[in-house]
């Protein structure tokens, strides 16, 4: 495919193309099926691309080793976006962020002497060869794959990235780079700081825009925060005049973090409205290539998450974590429809002077199909009446936004103004129908003729004809806009979600009705016979209760694991799982030990806990590290040589926007007083992921087992979830058939529900959780046991839906 | 210190704008960055004389705000493209030919945000 572009879009073979991008997470997303599952979504509601960031670290253990296997085949979840239609646009960064853990940089290369990550220090530019050779073994393994795939429109080098001195060495090198592996699409850069960074450096220039990163702010008070975007065209035009406007990212959500307020509030906060204004804005000023970041939400399984965020990478997206469509899905469904239903490619800004308080209005011309679009968007709390043009009276619900035509002919009359909303059409050489969605407070003003209300029920039309040629408006209710799919020449309708393929997914008894041009309206009836009541979870039953870090016990001989020499952090010893385990021998004379550690940690002395403390603290974008002394008296060193472990929980790298992706983790500082030389070792992960595990006596760490059976069919989606709702401990560790698929922290009350990724599900499936506990909340290793035994875990169905053929 | 480029930082002093008051000193700060909030002036600093909040006016959008009366929990709106006049007071800071100032704010977001930039006065 060869791809080219002027001033106002993209052209794929000669055509112009509107991009319509959802980003995606194939690693927190993980396998084959889920992609493809995601991919068929997306393109169901219209999208035509899929943003791809490809993550460095997850392929890459060490120097020269890339894994490109089993789950992390990227050819095929690239094969899965082109199978659904969809063009890609590739981010193999090096860097990406994505609030993965060291931002994609994988753990090898963040402690390597002369690496400097992304050839910057703070905001001091440092080139570093090292650092380039390396990208270099990642672009030799990436890039080809990449180039496999002819649907690939866009291809993206660094990301988010400035300097205090923007220096173009590194950026040009990148470019170059690309271009010598045989990269020929379009290279582009994405300018976290929309001040036209490295425009010079790329082909296309592009930037991302959050309007809303604060979930304390509400942007509906707050509306100013669309400034950015209500003069994004000037800012495109500025930068680089000859490439088309270019959102990389375009806010569609946003992500969430330990000390944040939980995923409900923020879709709650964002509502269906901020995606409208959002991707309406984003057309009123031009753009033509649009990415909604994220499309699908995701989970931190492993280690994939930085420290900032927690499992659920849900980030609010049109679908959600588990791949359900949600509220914001159909909203993108409307518009996108809309710009498959007229080229919006080629249109310029048109002179149009109007003011009214908490009103945005922006006039296009559009060159394609004749017309003007009028942008209006209302930020009053209360439904607003707008008065346009002398004649013409609008009412806009609070916080909406609509396109409204102007004198837009189509086949069988001409649309004076209109403010409502176009959902789809279908048309051929002398025919056409128009759905609209139906609203008492708009209307359709065709030339000529009566006005026609808004206020209508499902499947009102009303048809025009002029020289032989029809229109017809059919009108539908949102609720059943919802349902409604455009596929190809045809609508379908009351499906809760449909394939690319025509097969209908439903989670109850539906009659579906067809629609197109050759055969009109036909039915079907679609009966559920697979799904017994599910809305209710339930409480699995615990097989088994054990203690599980026998690492704390004292006759653990540990004198395999890697003897540290001078520094114990998790770079330095080439220890990068989240768990680290620290042992050594402390003698009785020492009176005090000093320690900072990352994140949270205990310590234990001969087998008994003398502190567990969570450090994790993040202020402004910025760690705050913690440094804690404990003294230690006779009682706690009761022997000669007293047993010393450390357990440090790493939650992850910084992901590298605003600190270093190389900050140090996990036991950063440890000093005796007096000064003692302790000779220490150390280990990662949990000894059940180590294939380590014994009974021990140490009841801290403590593993709870539970079977659960799951009936696999291969025309049923579901999504299922364990919940934590009732849990009473306060940290653990999930594992699902043996793969780390969550962490609950019940201090930060983020998250209780945690998401049992298809990927991993097999028909007899074993749940360990490991239950990390203080020594207060242990009376004694027999009763706390047993006690364990009450814990109450449930298992639940988010959704099912059956699929028809 | 988040990673947004000195030089984008710098573009928010309007530059030609540093007057010499009686006891002070005045400048013109523009919003040309992105829509957002000011939650705390911490220090203006011009040459090496210290100006603390309490020192601090600023007068944006029709109003006068003391340093210490902006804070994280009473942060002021400062728009793309709104203007914002500091008035330091109480001290003699500026000197003929070149100027260095130094201003360091807060954002609910970002955290600490320091300007640096040298200007002659106006």
């Amino acid at each position: 495919m060869e791809v080219t572009y002027d001033k106002y879009s993209l052209m794929a073979d000669g055509k112009r193309v509107f991009i319509k991008s959802g980003a995606f997470h194939y690693f927190r997303t993980p396998g084959e099926s889920m992609a493809r599952d995601r991919f068929f979504k997306m393109k169901a509601a219209g999208y035509n691309a899929v943003d791809i960031y490809f993550n460095w670290n997850y392929h890459s253990k060490a120097p020269g080793e890339y894994d490109f296997s089993g789950i992390k085949d990227v050819r095929k979840v690239l094969k899965a976006a082109r199978d659904a239609g969809l063009f890609i646009i590739a981010r193999p960064g090096p860097f990406i962020n994505g609030e993965v853990n060291a931002g994609g940089l994988p753990f090898w290369l963040l402690r390597m002497e002369d690496v400097i990550p992304r050839n910057r220090i703070g905001t001091e530019y440092k080139y570093s060869e090292k650092y380039m050779k390396y990208i270099s073994e990642w672009y030799d393994n990436i890039i080809p794959i990449i180039n496999e795939f002819d649907n690939v429109i866009l291809f993206q080098i660094e990301n988010e990235y400035a300097t205090d001195t923007m220096e173009e060495d590194y950026m040009r090198e990148l470019y170059k780079m690309a271009r010598d592996r045989g990269v020929t699409c379009p290279i582009f850069h994405n300018d976290a700081y929309f001040a036209g960074l490295w425009a010079n450096c790329v082909d296309i220039y592009a930037l991302d825009l959050y309007p809303y990163i604060n979930p304390n702010q509400n942007w509906k008070q707050d509306n100013f925060c669309f400034d950015t975007l209500d003069n994004v065209e000037d800012i495109f035009r500025s930068s680089k005049e000859d490439s088309p406007p270019f959102i990389a990212e375009m806010q569609a959500g946003w992500f969430d973090k330990w000390d944040g307020s939980g995923y409900k509030h923020i879709r709650e906060a964002l509502g269906d409205e901020h995606i409208n204004i959002m991707t309406k804005t984003a057309l009123s000023q031009g753009v033509t290539l649009f990415n909604h970041y994220m499309i699908a939400g995701g989970t931190n399984w492993g280690n994939l998450a930085c420290d900032e965020v927690y499992t659920s990478y849900e980030f609010t997206a049109p679908i959600d974590e588990f791949g359900i469509p949600q509220s914001n899905f159909y909203k993108a469904k409307e518009i996108n429809y809309f710009l498959d239903s007229f080229d919006f490619t080629c249109t310029e800004p048109k002179e149009f002077e109007f003011y009214q308080e908490n009103i945005y209005a922006k006039m296009r011309h559009d060159n394609t199909n004749n017309c003007d679009w009028l942008f209006l968007r209302n930020m009053n709390n209360e439904i607003t009446e707008i008065n346009p043009f002398g004649n013409i009276k609008t009412k806009l619900k609070p916080y909406d936004m609509k396109i409204c035509p102007i004198n837009l002919q189509l086949k069988g009359c001409t649309v004076e103004f209109s403010d409502m909303e176009i959902f789809a059409r279908l048309h051929n050489e002398d025919e056409e129908v128009i759905f609209i969605i139906a609203d008492k407070n708009s209307f359709i003003k065709i030339l000529d003729n009566e006005i026609i209300s808004g206020d209508k029920k499902d499947y009102d039309n009303i048809k025009f004809e002029k020289n032989g040629k029809t229109t017809q408006f059919v009108f539908l209710t949102k609720k059943l806009a919802d349902k409604s799919w455009f596929l190809k020449d045809k609508v379908i309708f009351n499906a809760d979600y449909v394939l690319p393929n025509g097969a209908i997914a439903v989670e109850k008894n539906t009659e579906i009705a067809y629609f197109d041009l050759k055969n009109k309206f036909s039915k079907k009836n679609c009966i559920v016979t697979e799904f017994n009541d599910y809305s209710k979870p339930e409480q699995l039953t615990i097989s088994s209760i054990d203690f599980c870090a026998p690492e704390i016990d004292m006759d653990y001989n540990y004198s395999e694991w890697k003897k540290l020499e001078n520094k114990t952090d998790s770079l330095s010893c080439e220890l990068y799982d989240e768990f680290v385990w620290y042992k050594g021998q402390i003698p009785n004379s020492v009176e005090e030990i000093t320690l900072s550690a990352r994140h949270l940690f205990a310590v234990y002395i001969n087998g008994k806990e003398v502190l567990n403390r969570n450090s994790y603290k993040i202020e402004k974008l910025q760690e705050v590290p913690e440094t804690i002394s404990i003294p230690l008296d006779k009682k706690i060193l009761d022997k000669n040589l007293n047993e010393l472990t450390i357990l440090v929980q790493n939650l992850g790298f910084d992901k590298g926007f605003s600190g270093d992706t190389n900050n140090p983790r996990g036991l950063v500082l440890f000093e005796t007083k007096p000064d003692t030389k302790i000779d220490l070792y150390a280990e990662e992960k949990l000894s059940i992921e180590r294939n380590d595990f014994r009974q021990s006596e140490s009841p801290y760490l403590t593993k709870i087992t539970a079977k659960f059976d799951i009936d696999l069919k291969d025309n049923v989606f579901f999504a299922k979830y364990i919940s934590f709702e009732n849990f009473r401990c306060r940290r653990a560790t999930i594992f699902l058939n043996g793969i780390k698929i969550g962490r609950y922290i019940k201090r930060t009350n983020v998250q209780d529900k945690f998401y049992l990724i298809n990927e991993f599900l097999k028909p007899h499936n074993t749940l360990e959780i490991v239950v990390w506990e203080k020594d207060r909340n242990i009376k004694s290793p027999w009763g706390f046991k047993s006690d364990m035994k009450n814990v109450i875990i449930k298992i639940g169905t988010q959704k099912m839906y059956q699929l028809f053929k | 210190m988040v990673v947004v480029p000195e030089f984008l930082i710098r573009r928010i002093y309007q530059k030609g704008s540093l007057k010499k008051l009686d006891n002070g000193a005045s400048l013109i700060l523009k919003n040309v960055l992105g829509p957002g909030f000011i939650s705390g002036f911490n220090y203006v600093k011009i040459n090496d004389i210290v100006y603390s909040p309490e020192e601090v006016k600023f007068i944006t959008n029709g109003e006068e705000l003391l340093g210490t009366e902006v804070s994280e929990a009473a942060p002021i709106a400062f728009r793309l493209g709104q203007t914002g006049t500091l008035i330091m007071e109480g001290k003699t800071s500026i000197t003929d030919g070149k100027n260095k100032i130094e201003i360091e704010a807060l954002n609910p977001e970002a955290g600490k945000v320091k300007l640096t930039v040298e200007d002659n006065c106006a």
